[in-house]
């Protein structure tokens, strides 16, 4: 296979990569970049556990090849506290509301409450549910992660943010 | 209750909270090593054959290193250490000499990156023998039909194994003919119940590095790092000293890594062979093939007085364990503990038999019988009811053993005297919550969309401690110190699911020395610097690991107080400490002497700068006692009558916990048991082709469905509520909740399903499928029940 | 199919060239020049999974991503125009879907996960041609038309004769779907599509999609589509000439649910039962019958 040069930007950082055409973006971030925060749990696109933000839209970069990544902007869980550590209100309110256990599914549950209260400030708990549908959790029940998202946006609409 | 306590019953952001929402936090996928290799492991694709030749010399001309049944150890061992040695049976190796399950190990490459491995995986050649497979417990148990084992260890003695029979259980009590004389009724019915993948997310994987010393360093994905030392130490020969299992956060497991998995040692061979680091990780398809819950039959028979008092009770079981025998013995035994610890049954036979077969090994799965046990007694208890016309809840409270009774839990080993009881205040606010004397009469309801109330109870034992050790090994260790600064530093071998139950240990060493919960640090650990501590199961991590802490941390506290002493010129036993939030220590001071007080760092740093010793202590706790984590579900479901899809609208779970250390993580537990339980009860279900014991699923979680966030009620419908008592064995009166949390659940729903169409499933999970086709049947046979529905026997 | 145990999920097992063109032209030549072993890859969540799970092989896999024209989504006079390339998310956002196509606003609302949705193009649903495809019943409800696109030029189908079998479709291997173009709506009609799966987020056990157009009380034109009932997504045609004519009421709609019941030929497999199919079929297109008879009237 011929490798070919892309280049990332990832988390506000331009990488140039050499990359095969059948490498995966999550495996790419995971061990090339060293962002393991973004998890492997199914491989086919069942569980949303290896969610990012590409350019905007919420991705599963297990079923990505690499290549096709070439020149967007992406932000995966380590981008979304500030640079100096700053929380952004999502990863506050699951921690407020004890919205995670074993915390495998939490970076692409995080990404995605952050996408979808990007687009609705104020979303119904029906709207909430129907937008993590994509995203498994086996420990928690969910329940949590709805308030934590409620939290989340009550804050963010208080902040005027 | 915890009013009086400053630490223990607060809510606060977890120890590992800022790792795990930032994407910071390490799990043994996330670690990687110089000179690392990668590992991919050759599994059966056929339920039942033997290996006539295994060819590696293309994979080994790529470079890889191989792994074959002549290259391990041919030492026979159970991977899971909990029940006492000669108590377990034997029946696996490193890899296997013969394919039991489809997915079963038998071989392993290791190479430089992954993509090769999977290449040189792929180049094997294989020749295989097909045998025929067994796949129905029932089939596999009779005479003639292919054998999976012919000999394994029982302990040291080499036993013979018959008809697949992997280990009967008897257990009688009293005399159950003659209770069964005395009843006024008797009903009898048969329950089944599926299997079911623990689908925790994290895959398991584990990382091996040899050491120059010939020892290893292991990395793995486990519920317990020091039964994972003895188990390597023993198959690989390799003193415990030279061996470090390092404490990885995990996942999630429900119980499938309370055993050390083949993929462990399995890498432990391969990095001792290629002399270099070693990663195998397992796929989610391969992780599906590893293990399961136990599906279930279960035949129960219960004979009752008009008046609703128990008077006999018959159980026999079927265990279809798969191809491995992980803990089948203590299973039959823990199913009928708690068959019998739920109800007062003076009389009572329990045959239970495990039974091998050609699937996927079942292992524990969090409830370990408890779940299956439940869903039969707590139907059969709503079915009595309605048949004597008592209140379900009167029924339950006339029966159930409580406070003073004693109570097996997990087996006949394991009895202890109930000290705590939550169980009527769950009974009547969780009664008040959901309406249940407002609930319909059951089938009476008409219309597309019925809704239906049910409720059930349970427990589980909050560890499996007892006066008298038995066979199976519990026990905590700890270790505390005193850091110069007056901070701590706790060291606890316990593993945590991920629940919490090592922030209820900080806050228990919190509470225990005075000091801000902020200052006390959960230390990183591995079983060379640590003492041992069992497994963390049988929701055991609060009440005995706690327990531990507890006690170690009252050593420590001793030796504070005692140098604190000496330097205010007081008694020690004047003196108390707590927490002052504004200097971040904890503060040392004689209650009515304003003025002496001393902080915690202040005698620790005193303790160093004049050259005397860390202030400090190790120890290890057995609890005697497994106390009831009581539970109780009150539950509210719709039925589309035209679609048979059932949906939950309200929940109520009510939790006997005694003292409540972490309040929030406790209803994350509730909730996240019902939900699990929601899965038993109406989506999970593994099934195999019956000819070719080829899973229906693949192994594929696209057809293994479990719960989303489309399937909960809506968060205001669901209320968890804790009870008010205290347990005085436990620490700061703790007790459990983890596996409480779902062992009714699937009842509750059952029962609820039977309040809304008159219609009692005795099989999960119930499925649209199901609810049609049993609705079709009842439009038919209005009058008469079924023949699977029930066998009611008016006796005398 | 590779029994999952020589699969790798983990990684991408199978090695291949990607090709990653920039336009129409280009993608067509390149599957010109790689006739029959060249795989479109769009979305991803279907080839990707099926090359995963070892059900598709390729040795050139070209990535249209880049073809920003084939994203549109635009209304005229002459109909809806979608480019394969909208996203199931799009078309969940798309205000003119919303009103005037709600079957398929509610089709592409009901693919199981919102990053799925993201991904996941309209066209590549179509050409993976399952009988579980959620786009097609309510594609087939609007006499959707699908261009096709080779060296010559472009040629167009009509999306019922579109899937030839599970998975099978007329487009050949030097061909890329470039369009898909529904008729535009009556003033006097309503659509909806429902959808049973095991759970929320899953492939349909079945699924059914209605259109009606109204005349007064009557039904002046009705189109029913099925999925995951047949081996390809189906139009219920016996159904529809039930209610065509008709003065709407329940028991219409009941009888052309139990006619649409008796036309379609579901299958047992690991999801669900061929009879528990074939009533919720029924129970499907009543209940989609009503929902769009009730919006044709607003």
């Amino acid at each position: 296979m011929k490798k070919e040069l892309i280049n990332l930007t990832v988390n506000g950082e331009t990488y140039e990569l050499l990359v095969v055409p059948n490498e995966l973006l999550l495996n790419v971030l995971r061990d090339r970049l060293h962002l393991t925060g973004t998890k492997y749990v199914c491989g086919i696109g069942e569980c949303g556990a290896c969610t990012v933000s590409i350019d905007g839209a919420l991705m599963l970069s297990c079923l990505m090849l690499a290549a096709t990544a070439d020149g967007s902007e992406i932000t995966t869980i380590e981008g979304l506290a500030g640079v100096d550590g700053q929380l952004d209100p999502v990863q506050e309110a699951f921690l407020d509301h004890g919205a995670y256990q074993c915390g495998y599914c939490t970076p692409g549950l995080i990404m995605s409450s952050k996408a979808l209260l990007q687009e609705n400030a104020n979303p119904t708990e029906a709207e909430i549910r129907e937008f993590l549908r994509g995203n498994l959790c086996r420990c928690t029940g969910y329940s949590s992660v709805v308030r934590a998202v409620q939290g989340a946006a009550g804050s963010m609409r208080a902040e005027g943010g | 209750m915890t009013e009086k306590f400053h630490t223990v019953g607060r809510s606060a952001w977890r120890k590992d909270g800022l790792a795990k929402v930032t994407g910071a936090e390490k799990y043994t996928s996330d670690i990687s090593l110089p000179r690392m290799w990668h590992a991919r492991v050759l599994r059966s694709p056929h339920p039942h054959a033997r290996v006539l030749s295994i060819d590696t010399s293309a994979a080994e001309a790529m470079g890889a290193v191989c792994l074959t049944f002549d290259d391990v150890p041919k030492v026979r061992y159970n991977e899971r250490l909990v029940s006492v040695p000669d108590k377990l049976y034997k029946d696996r190796y490193v890899l296997p000499d013969k394919l039991r399950h489809i997915g079963e190990a038998f071989a392993a490459v290791a190479a430089p990156t992954e993509e090769l491995a999977e290449k040189a995986r792929r180049a094997i050649r294989v020749e295989y023998e097909l045998l025929p497979p067994v796949i129905e417990p029932l089939a596999a148990m009779q005479p003639g039909s292919a054998q999976l084992y012919d000999k394994i260890f029982f302990g040291a003695e080499e036993i013979q194994v018959e008809n697949n029979i992997a280990c009967p259980r008897v257990i009688e009590v009293g005399d159950v003919d003659a209770g069964f004389a005395e009843a006024d009724f008797i009903l009898e019915q048969e329950f089944r119940t599926g299997g079911v993948y623990h689908a925790q997310l994290e895959t398991k994987g584990v990382i091996v590095e040899p050491e120059a010393d010939g020892g290893i360093t292991v990395w793995p994905t486990t519920q317990s790092i020091h039964n994972t030392r003895i188990l390597l130490g023993e198959i690989f020969d390799i003193p415990l000293h030279k061996i470090n299992i390092k404490k990885v956060t995990i996942g999630g497991t429900f119980g499938s890594s309370i055993q050390t998995n083949s993929i462990i040692p399995i890498c432990v061979a391969l990095a001792l062979k290629a002399r270099r680091p070693i990663k195998l990780l397992q796929t989610r398809e391969e992780d599906w093939h590893t293990h399961s819950r136990y599906p279930s039959i279960i035949r129960l028979k219960i004979g009752v007085k008009k008046d609703g008092t128990l008077t006999a009770g018959h159980m026999q079981t079927i265990a279809d364990i798969g191809a491995h025998n992980t803990q089948a013995f203590p299973f039959l035994g823990v199913l009928a503990g708690f068959w019998v610890s739920l109800y007062k049954m003076p009389n009572l036979k329990y045959e239970g038999t495990a039974v091998y077969t050609n699937k996927v090994p079942v292992c524990a799965m969090r409830g370990f019988g408890a779940p299956q046990s439940h869903f039969a007694v707590e139907a059969m208890m709503d079915h009595i009811a309605e048949k004597l016309e008592i209140d379900p809840l009167e029924l339950r409270l006339k029966n159930y053993i409580g406070l003073g009774d004693t109570f097996w839990g997990q087996g006949p080993t394991v009895r202890s005297v109930v000290k705590s009881d939550g169980v009527k205040e769950l009974l009547e606010r969780g009664a008040d919550l959901i309406g249940w004397r407002d609930r319909p009469k059951p089938g009476t309801q008409s219309g597309r969309f019925v809704r239906g109330i049910g409720m059930a109870r349970g427990f589980h034992t909050s560890g499996t401690g007892a006066p008298r050790p038995g066979e199976v090994i519990d026990y905590s260790s700890a270790f505390i110190k005193i850091n110069e600064d007056g901070s701590v530093d706790v060291a606890s071998s316990l593993m945590d699911h991920g629940g919490g139950s090592l922030d209820a240990l900080a806050k228990i060493a919190a509470e225990t020395l005075g000091v801000p919960y902020d200052k006390v640090g959960l230390s990183p650990v591995d079983t060379r610097t640590t003492a041992y501590d069992v497994c963390t199961h049988a929701t055991r991590g609060v009440y005995v690991g706690g327990g531990a802490v507890h006690k170690v941390a009252l050593q420590v506290r001793e030796k504070l107080l005692k140098l604190a002493a000496q330097l205010l010129g007081a008694e020690p036993a004047a003196l108390s400490i707590k927490p002052d939030e504004e200097l971040g220590q904890g503060v040392i001071y004689a209650e009515s002497v304003p003025g002496l007080s001393i902080t915690v760092g202040e005698v620790a740093s005193y303790a160093r700068v004049n050259s005397m010793y860390t202030i400090q202590a190790a120890d290890s706790l057995r609890q005697v006692n497994g106390p009831p984590a009581y539970v109780a579900h009150f539950v509210e479901i719709e039925v589309d009558t035209e679609t048979g899809v059932i949906r939950p609208i309200r929940a109520v779970a009510g939790s006997d916990a005694g003292t409540v250390i972490n309040p929030d993580m406790a209803v994350g537990q509730l909730e996240g048991g019902l939900i699990q339980g929601l899965g038993f009860a109406f989506y999970e279900d593994s099934r195999y082709d019956p000819d070719t014991g080829q899973p229906l699923s693949r192994g594929l979680i696209t057809d293994g469905k479990i719960p989303t966030f489309g399937e909960l009620p809506n968060v205001d419908n669901m209320v968890s509520f804790f009870a008010h008592t205290y347990e005085p064995t436990g620490p700061f009166g703790a007790k459990g909740i983890g596996e409480a949390a779902i062992n009714p659940v699937a009842a509750a729903f059952a029962n609820a399903v039977y309040n809304a169409l008159g219609v009692r499933f005795t099989e999960l999970p119930i499925t649209p499928e199901m609810v049609l086709a049993a609705l079709a049947r009842k439009k038919v046979t209005t009058d008469e029940p079924s023949a699977s529905e029930e066998l009611l026997t008016p006796a005398g | 199919m590779t029994t999952p145990l020589l699969m790798n999920s983990h990684i991408l097992v199978q090695e291949f060239d990607l090709h990653r063109p920039t336009s129409v032209a280009e993608a067509v030549a390149l599957l010109e020049q790689y006739n029959g072993q060249a795989k479109v890859l769009a979305g991803g969540t279907d080839l990707l999974v099926n090359m995963k799970l070892e059900r598709a092989q390729a040795e050139q896999v070209i990535a249209i991503g880049r073809i920003k024209a084939l994203k549109q989504i635009t209304a005229g006079p002459d109909g809806l125009a979608i480019g394969p390339l909208a996203t199931f998310y799009d078309l969940q956002q798309s205000e003119v879907i919303r009103q005037t196509y709600q079957a398929l606003h509610e089709a592409a609302k009901s693919v199981s996960g919102t990053q799925i949705k993201m991904m996941g193009t309209i066209g590549g649903n179509l050409c993976n041609a399952s009988p579980a495809a959620d786009s097609a019943p309510a594609l087939l409800l609007c006499d959707a038309q699908v261009e096709l696109t080779g060296v010559t030029g472009p040629r167009r189908v009509d999306l019922a004769e579109f899937f030839t079998g599970p998975g099978q479709t007329v487009r050949q291997a030097n061909e890329l779907l470039t369009g898909i173009v529904l008729r535009p709506p009556q003033p006097t009609e309503g659509s909806a599509f429902l959808k049973l799966g095991r759970v929320g987020a899953d492939i349909a056990k079945v699924s059914a999609a209605v259109r009606l157009v109204r005349d007064g009380q009557k039904v002046a034109e009705c189109r029913l589509a099925l999925g995951s009932v047949a081996p390809t997504p189906v139009r219920a045609r016996l159904a529809e000439t039930r209610l065509a004519g008709q003065p709407f009421d329940l028991a219409l709609a009941e009888v052309a649910a139990q006619t649409a019941a008796q036309e379609i030929i579901p299958i047992t497999d690991v999801r669900s039962t061929a009879a528990y199919r074939a009533r919720a079929a029924q129970v499907l297109v009543r209940d989609a019958l009503l929902a769009a008879w009730d919006r044709s009237s607003r």
